[in-house]
C-alpha cells in the first residue's frame, strides 16, 4: 500500500516533467518532441540536486523495465501498412541493414580514436 | 467511459505482451523479440476477430498515456553514468554525433533512390533512434509512428545479433568505443546486448542512446526540409 503510494508519487513527478516538456516544445514551436526536452529537463535537475535519484528511480526504474509494452499498441498500426512491406520490402530491408552497418563501424573508429589520443594526452 | 471493445483490446494487448515477456526469458533468444511478437498476436486478433483497426484506436491512446513519463525516465541511467560523459565527452559526442548523421543520410539515400512515398522516407530517418523519440520524431514531421516503431526494432535485433561480433571484425576493440556504437546504432536493443558483454560497454550505450535520441529529433525535421 505504501509502496504503491509511493511509485505514484514519484510517477506523478515524471509526469509533471514530461508535461512539461511538451510545454517547452510547444512554446518554442522547435520541431523537436517533449519527451527529449523532457529528458534533457530532468538530468539537468538531477545534475543540479533540485530533484533527488531517489524522489524517483523507482518509478523510473518500473517503467523503464516495461517500456516494451507501450510499443506494442503503437506498432499495430502497421496493419495500415502491409502493401508498403509487400512492394518495398527489398528496399527497405537493405536500406536498414546498410543504415545499420556504416555507423556501427564510423562511431567505433571514431570513439576509438579519439579515446586512445585522450589517453596519451593524460599519460 | 470506454466502451467494453476497448478493454477487451486492452486486455489483449497486455496478455499478449506478458506472454511474449514470459517466452523472452525462456529463451533468453534475441530473435524472440517481445514487441514484434505481441504485436503479431494483436494483430492477428484483430484480423480473426474482423475488429478494424479504428475500434483499437481508443485504447491505443489509453495504453500510450504512461510512456511520456517513461521515457523521461531515461534521464536516469543517463545520470547513473554521467562520469562517462565527462570522462570521455568528446571522444563520444563526435562519435555519436557522426554515427547519427550517417545512419541517417544512408537510410535517406536509399530509400528516397528506390522511389518510396515520402510518408515512409520520414519515418525510416530516425530508425536508430530510442522507439519512444523516433515514434514522436517520425509524428511530428510527417512520417508514421507505427512504421517508425517497427523500423527501429528491426534494425535493434539486426544489430542486437550481428552488432558486436562486426565490430570485432572491424578491429574496435576498446570497451568504450564497442558500448558508444552498439547504443548509437541499435539503442535499447543495442544497450542489452553490450550489456551482456561488459559493465563499461553496457554504460556507454546507454549514454550513446541517450544521445543519439537528442541529435535524432534536432537532425531530422532539418533534413527533411532540406532535402526531402
Amino acid at each position: 500500500m505504501l509502496k504503491g503510494l509511493k511509485m505514484s508519487g514519484q510517477g506523478i513527478i515524471l509526469w509533471s516533467i514530461s508535461w512539461l516538456g511538451t510545454q517547452i516544445s510547444v512554446a518554442t514551436g522547435l520541431p523537436v518532441p517533449g519527451n527529449v526536452f523532457g529528458m534533457i529537463l530532468l538530468f539537468v535537475l538531477l545534475l543540479c540536486g533540485i530533484i533527488k535519484l531517489q524522489y524517483i528511480q523507482d518509478a523510473a526504474d518500473f517503467l523503464l523495465r516495461h517500456m516494451l509494452f507501450f510499443f506494442i499498441p503503437v506498432a499495430v498500426g502497421l496493419m495500415n501498412w502491409g502493401a508498403v512491406f509487400y512492394q518495398y520490402g527489398v528496399i527497405l530491408l537493405l536500406a536498414l541493414v546498410v543504415g545499420a552497418i556504416l555507423p556501427l563501424f564510423a562511431v567505433g573508429v571514431i570513439t576509438q580514436l579519439f579515446h586512445k589520443e585522450g589517453k596519451q594526452c593524460r599519460g | 467511459m470506454p466502451g467494453l471493445i476497448t478493454i477487451f483490446l486492452i486486455i489483449i494487448t497486455i496478455s499478449a505482451y506478458l506472454f511474449s515477456r514470459f517466452l523472452y526469458f525462456k529463451y533468453q533468444n534475441p530473435f524472440v523479440n517481445i514487441v514484434l511478437l505481441s504485436t503479431s498476436m494483436v494483430i492477428a486478433i484483430l484480423v480473426l476477430g474482423d475488429i478494424p483497426y479504428q475500434a483499437y484506436v481508443p485504447g491505443q491512446d489509453i495504453m500510450t498515456l504512461l510512456l511520456g513519463p517513461a521515457t523521461v525516465g531515461l534521464a536516469v541511467p543517463l545520470y547513473r553514468n554521467r562520469h562517462l560523459l565527462k570522462q570521455y565527452g568528446l571522444a563520444i559526442c563526435l562519435g555519436v554525433g557522426v554515427g547519427t548523421v550517417i545512419s541517417m543520410m544512408t537510410v535517406l539515400l536509399i530509400t528516397q533512390a528506390g522511389g518510396l512515398p515520402r510518408e515512409v522516407i520520414i519515418s525510416i530517418i530516425p530508425k536508430s533512434s530510442s522507439t519512444p523519440f523516433a515514434i514522436e520524431i517520425a509524428r511530428m514531421s510527417g512520417g508514421d509512428p507505427a512504421l517508425s516503431a517497427v523500423f527501429v526494432i528491426v534494425t535493434g535485433t539486426f544489430v542486437s545479433i550481428l552488432g558486436l561480433p562486426l565490430l570485432t571484425r572491424f578491429k574496435i576493440t576498446h570497451a568504450v568505443a564497442r558500448g558508444s556504437a552498439m547504443g548509437t546504432v541499435a539503442h535499447g536493443q543495442g544497450t542489452a546486448m553490450a550489456l551482456l558483454e561488459g559493465g563499461q560497454q553496457g554504460s556507454m550505450s546507454g549514454v550513446a542512446m541517450g544521445l543519439a535520441g537528442v541529435f535524432t529529433s534536432v537532425l531530422t525535421p532539418v533534413m527533411v526540409v532540406l532535402l526531402l
